[in-house]
């Protein structure tokens, strides 16, 4: 998923570690919900909604109705602002590649989304259904599966959940050292080639100033 | 005056530990801790200065921090190139030498101190009021500001809205009718940003 370059969304941003909107954002957001809510319900209706979500995200028709099928969950056919400033944090999270940490912050917001059914447990096919809003590839899913259901009824409940969580959490993070010494590798090898560079052309320089100086001689 | 310096600097250094919380450098950093201590009186300050046991060490001190206020005040450079140079000297005489030349000049160098002093309280009591003259007009301003949004994220966000609206408004219409008070409800609400609109293109054109 992608937002739209230089729309409104576009300009937020996430708190990088609690992966929530800050006072000032959310003044903003409420702001431009009040725009689009032209029916003065505080709510946004599934039409709204849906041509919202078109024009700020690459999303089709069928994702972005599964995402307000997700969000309304008194089933009142509308969203309030609550669900859609949920929703803005989601966007934002993968916009930035914060996914694992989102779900890793608010894993019981997230794993009562995945609920539909409210039955206490998720099963591999909610999972599969929203693997667009949260990036869960079906790889790890499977490990998902294989090494969190504890309990062994192909289900994972909340604590399982968690404990997913957290493991992809420290996962993120040892990505994220590996990301920042390979970054520092490549530097210092930059900087030795330059340094390499720099002394070639000095003594090709050299050379060059050599060999005039003796033909001028001859 | 000046020969207060002299007997306090042949007295015995030992009374300058037994009495510290005399010493003029405990007083200001006390008063920067709490407000209420800088209405201490200027005479209270000096008779403690006064009776702070003048060991070479602590004269030499009081001196050289006098010093340093006073080249602070004529510019950061001269300022820092003056102690640097101190620090040097210290470092290369005797203290007992440099001693000898303060005893000389100690006198009036004390009482430029008194005043320097008398003239720091008065310009920190002045600065926190100019502070404050300088906030207080200002704070209706910032309280507005606070609450508005900055025009240009309006703007955005308005015309956003606009296009939305804009693309809801065909679905509207043919999913529930030209006709019906939620299409309408719509359009009003599109007119309206679009006079907003206009507005400020109108405004932006004078």
């Amino acid at each position: 998923m992608k937002l739209k370059q230089g729309s409104f969304l576009w300009y937020l941003y996430l708190d990088k570690l609690y992966c929530l909107l800050s006072v000032r954002n959310v003044k903003v957001l409420v702001e431009y919900f009040h725009l689009l809510d032209v029916h003065h319900n505080n709510t946004l209706n599934d039409v709204l909604f849906y041509h919202f979500l078109h024009h700020v995200t690459n999303w089709k028709r069928r994702q972005i109705m599964i995402v307000f099928n997700m969000l309304d969950w008194n089933a009142m056919g509308e969203i309030g602002f609550d669900q859609f400033y949920m929703l803005v944090c989601i966007l934002l999270a993968q916009q930035n590649h914060l996914e694992e940490q989102f779900i890793f912050r608010h894993s019981r917001p997230v794993f009562e989304l995945l609920d539909l059914e409210g039955e206490l447990r998720i099963g591999a096919d909610n999972f599969h259904m929203y693997n667009f809003l949260f990036n869960i590839k079906k790889q790890e899913l499977k490990e998902l599966y294989h090494d969190f259901d504890v309990t062994g009824d192909r289900r994972l409940n909340y604590k399982e959940f968690k404990l997913f969580t957290i493991f992809t959490m420290d996962k993120y993070q040892e990505r994220q050292k590996a990301e920042k010494e390979n970054e520092k590798k490549r530097k210092k090898e930059k900087k030795a080639l330059l340094k390499k560079k720099t002394h070639q052309v000095n003594v090709s320089s050299k050379q060059s100033s050599f060999t005039n100086r003796s033909e001028s001689r001859i | 005056m000046e020969e207060k310096p002299f007997r306090a600097s042949l007295g015995s250094g030992g009374s300058d530990t037994s009495r510290p919380d005399n010493d003029i450098r405990n007083l200001w950093t006390r008063a920067t801790l709490s407000q209420s201590k800088l209405n201490v009186p200027l005479p209270n300050v000096c008779e403690d200065s006064d009776l702070e046991d003048s060991s070479p060490h602590s004269k030499t001190r009081r001196w050289r921090n006098e010093k340093a206020r006073r080249d602070s005040d004529g510019g950061w450079d001269h300022g820092e190139y003056k102690d640097g140079f101190k620090q040097e000297e210290l470092e290369d005489h005797s203290l007992l030498e440099l001693q000898l030349r303060q005893e000389s000049s100690l006198g009036s160098h004390l009482e430029e101190g008194d005043v320097d002093s008398k003239t720091e309280i008065e310009m920190s009591s002045s600065e926190s009021s100019l502070n404050i003259l300088k906030h207080t007009p200002h704070r209706a301003y910032w309280v507005e500001q606070q609450n508005r949004l900055p025009l240009p994220l309006m703007e955005l966000m308005e015309n956003e809205a606009l296009e939305i609206l804009t693309k809801a408004l065909r679905s509207y219409r043919s999913a529930v009718g030209r006709d019906h008070f939620l299409t309408k409800q719509l359009q009003r609400s599109i007119e309206g940003l679009k006079r907003r609109r206009s507005k400020r293109l109108n405004l932006l054109a004078y």
